[in-house]
């Protein structure tokens, strides 16, 4: 067997809530009483949730791989049975050689203990004989940049040097398969960066990668081959750039299938009259044509369709654009814009249209609409998360905007000595600091 | 599969160690005492008796000051108990790390064993200083059965917190049950009083508690007095078979735990 991950038509079953207490569920691994085929199946369907369902493919060593996917369809089920941590109800996992799993940035750090004392315990969690990571230890500080803490216990550190030590341990286990979950999240951009150039190294030396994340733009870069897993099962399997398409197909079926639940929650019931109600939103292109994938710089037209139940006099028009994570990348409304509203009639339908200009990077973005009071006392009605869409980049452009930054030489000449006058305004800046700083 | 067990034990020895270290470590983390609470309970609870049996009730120790004949079966029973209670809250506190990382789970709960016994070294060079103070008589030929009933009493530990911390994964009834059953065995094992407080026809039946032969074991050798062999050997036939039994049950369930949510 030459491969280094193979997963053979794996399934896997969660129980959903908890076992009545008895010792035959406490020992039903042990014996399993034989079950009429009805009783079975129904009593599957009842308690039992099928995370993954026949998910097939292979790696072969040096491949890397990356996962993609809504929430709730299977990824981390997928590096669970990886990392060997569960196992699958039926089909077979393998991995071949020597694996390390980034499932969780610092496990079993103890909050109490050093810097020092947790990176032995980590790199030991994460299969390193000690004698291995003393004789890494001086590469794995570097890596993280942490010192002069090394002595602290690591309840003081920042998030940022809490995850930079965690991974830094994780990166220098040098497994020949690696498992990545989409821990990196956690970091500020530059360590990002340290991390999937890390990653791409470690590829290079043939090391095995399977990459849960939402940031397509990494995995664009790291991980040629990618699978898009929907609902428990592989949506789609290939190229990376086609898989990011394909994501966004799979977000529109996600989106269809939460229209029929109404919108989460009291609270946005309660601060909701109803009064007027929006009935849909589509993403059209420049043309009309409805999209899901748009190019970065393109814009869009988010069409509303609402009715008025009661009148509506000058209602502000808000749109919101988040990430996944839930940052708030851009939220305007009427109000700010200074566009005045019509009064919408009782009993009418309307639609309105935002244009917008999607200077973004690639990657997935949820759009959210809401329609409020004049006074923005309360809202007639409002979704959160209305449709997503994709965004795919035009380059390699990273971060969250598209600054579409134009690149020129303004002037080239022979270097001159430099000008006594150099240090003289840098003595004049420093002046007007201090001046500053005194007042 | 014992030899599996052992096995993986051996390859993850580096693992255990270094999560024994970790309990160790933090549990003294940022205290003043330290090391020194290993002494402060089973001494508390000797006090505590020592004033109810010599002030109010007299009980017969043979002539060995009361203090010193409940101390050198508290050190022993604190081991017992506390890495009981310990192991059967191993798996649940560390979750995390279950659900999210390959290893032996019995690692977790066999480091909270180990751990334990820091503190019992602790309490025990306490005993010793007790012991030469007191002048006790103490079996010095014996003393070589002191890692043997050492043994004995871990075994029967390791096997009921492997039962334990593998049921309060499912069910967290089970800690408050271990918490409950350690106190009534407390009382069911001759270490506040001597067993010949037992009625001499209840005999047989009370050393069936195979900690009551440990604890008696520990006497004879640290104070003096008869061995009663019949009795250690309930306690090495129990704690083999609860061992024994524990690492299957414990194994059964293993590849369980990281589903339960």
């Amino acid at each position: 067997m030459s491969e280094a991950v193979h997963f053979d038509h794996v399934s896997k079953r969660y129980r959903i809530g908890r076992p009545p207490l008895s010792l035959k569920n406490l020992l039903g691994g042990l014996r399993r009483r034989p079950e009429t085929q009805e009783r079975a199946q129904e009593r599957a369907q009842q308690r039992y949730h099928w995370a993954l369902r026949d998910v097939d493919f292979s790696l072969q060593p040096g491949q890397s791989l990356g996962i993609i996917g809504p929430n709730g369809a299977g990824k981390t089920t997928i590096l669970k049975l990886l990392s060997k941590v569960t196992y699958p109800t039926s089909g077979r996992v393998a991995v071949n050689g020597r694996y390390s799993s980034l499932i969780e940035l610092g496990a079993g750090f103890h909050p109490d203990l050093t810097g020092r004392e947790n990176v032995y315990l980590n790199g030991i969690i994460l299969g390193m004989r000690r004698a291995e990571i003393a004789r890494r230890f001086d590469d794995i500080v570097q890596f993280a940049g942490i010192g002069q803490y090394l002595d602290t216990p690591v309840k003081r550190y920042s998030s940022g040097m809490y995850a930079r030590l965690g991974f830094a341990v994780a990166a220098h286990v040098d497994p020949e398969v690696l498992i990545v979950d989409e821990v990196l999240a956690v970091g500020d951009m530059a360590f990002r960066r340290k991390c999937y150039d890390r990653m791409a190294q470690m590829i290079k030396n043939g090391t095995t990668l399977v990459l849960v994340t939402h940031d397509f733009s990494a995995v664009q870069r790291v991980t040629p081959r990618c699978l898009v897993m929907y609902r428990g099962q592989i949506a789609f399997d290939g190229p990376a750039p086609d898989a990011t398409a394909e994501y966004s197909n799979i977000l529109r079926k996600a989106a269809q299938a939460r229209s029929d639940v109404p919108e989460n929650g009291a609270l946005s019931q309660m601060v909701m009259t109803h009064a007027a109600v929006i009935e849909g939103v589509k993403l059209l292109r420049e043309d009309g044509t409805p999209a899901f994938t748009f190019v970065a710089g393109e814009t869009v037209r988010v069409r509303m369709q609402l009715r008025f139940h009661e009148a509506a006099p000058a209602p502000i028009f808000a749109c919101s654009l988040r990430q996944p994570d839930g940052q708030i990348v851009y939220d305007y409304t009427t109000g700010w814009a200074g566009v005045a509203t019509p009064t919408f009639e009782p009993d009418s339908v309307a639609e309105v249209e935002f244009a917008l200009t999607l200077n973004l990077v690639s990657g997935a973005y949820q759009l959210g609409v809401d329609l409020a009071y004049a006074d923005l006392s309360c809202y007639y009605d409002r979704m959160v998360r209305a449709v997503d869409f994709v965004v795919v980049g035009r380059d390699g452009a990273r971060g969250v905007a598209d600054l579409q930054a134009r690149f020129g030489v303004v002037h080239t000449a022979p270097a001159e000595p430099a000008p006594p006058g150099a240090s003289l305004r840098a003595d004049a800046r420093a002046e007007n600091l201090s001046v500053e700083i005194s007042k | 599969m014992p030899t599996l067990v052992f096995r993986a034990l051996y390859d993850y020895r580096d693992l255990l160690f270094a999560w024994t270290g970790r309990i160790v470590r933090a549990r003294y983390q940022q205290s003043i005492l330290g090391g020194l609470w290993a002494i402060v309970q089973p001494a508390a609870t000797v006090a505590i008796f020592t004033v109810l049996f010599t002030r109010f009730l007299r009980v017969d120790t043979g002539g060995t000051p009361y203090i010193l004949f409940s101390y050198a079966a508290m050190v022993p029973w604190t081991l017992f108990s506390a890495s009981i209670t310990d192991m059967v809250e191993s798996l649940v506190t560390n979750m995390n790390l279950v659900t999210r990382i390959y290893f032996p789970r019995d690692i977790l709960v066999i480091a909270a064993l180990l751990a334990r016994l820091v503190d019992f070294a602790i309490a025990f060079s306490i005993l010793i200083v007790l012991l030469a103070l007191y002048q006790a008589a103490v079996n010095l030929p014996g003393l070589l059965l002191l890692p043997a009933l050492l043994a004995i009493q871990l075994a029967l530990a390791l096997g009921i917190g492997l039962i334990g911390a593998a049921i309060n994964v499912f069910y967290r009834d089970v800690k408050h049950l271990v918490a409950l059953g350690l106190q009534i065995w407390l009382y069911a094992t001759p270490i506040i009083y001597p067993a010949t407080l037992v009625p001499e026809h209840l005999r047989g039946v009370y050393f069936l508690n195979p900690m009551a032969g440990v604890i008696q074991g520990y006497r004879a050798v640290l104070l003096g007095g008869d061995l009663h062999a019949p009795y250690l050997a309930v306690s090495v036939v129990a704690a083999a078979l609860v061992l024994g039994f524990g690492f299957w049950f414990f194994k059964r369930m293993e590849h369980q735990f990281a589903d339960v949510v």
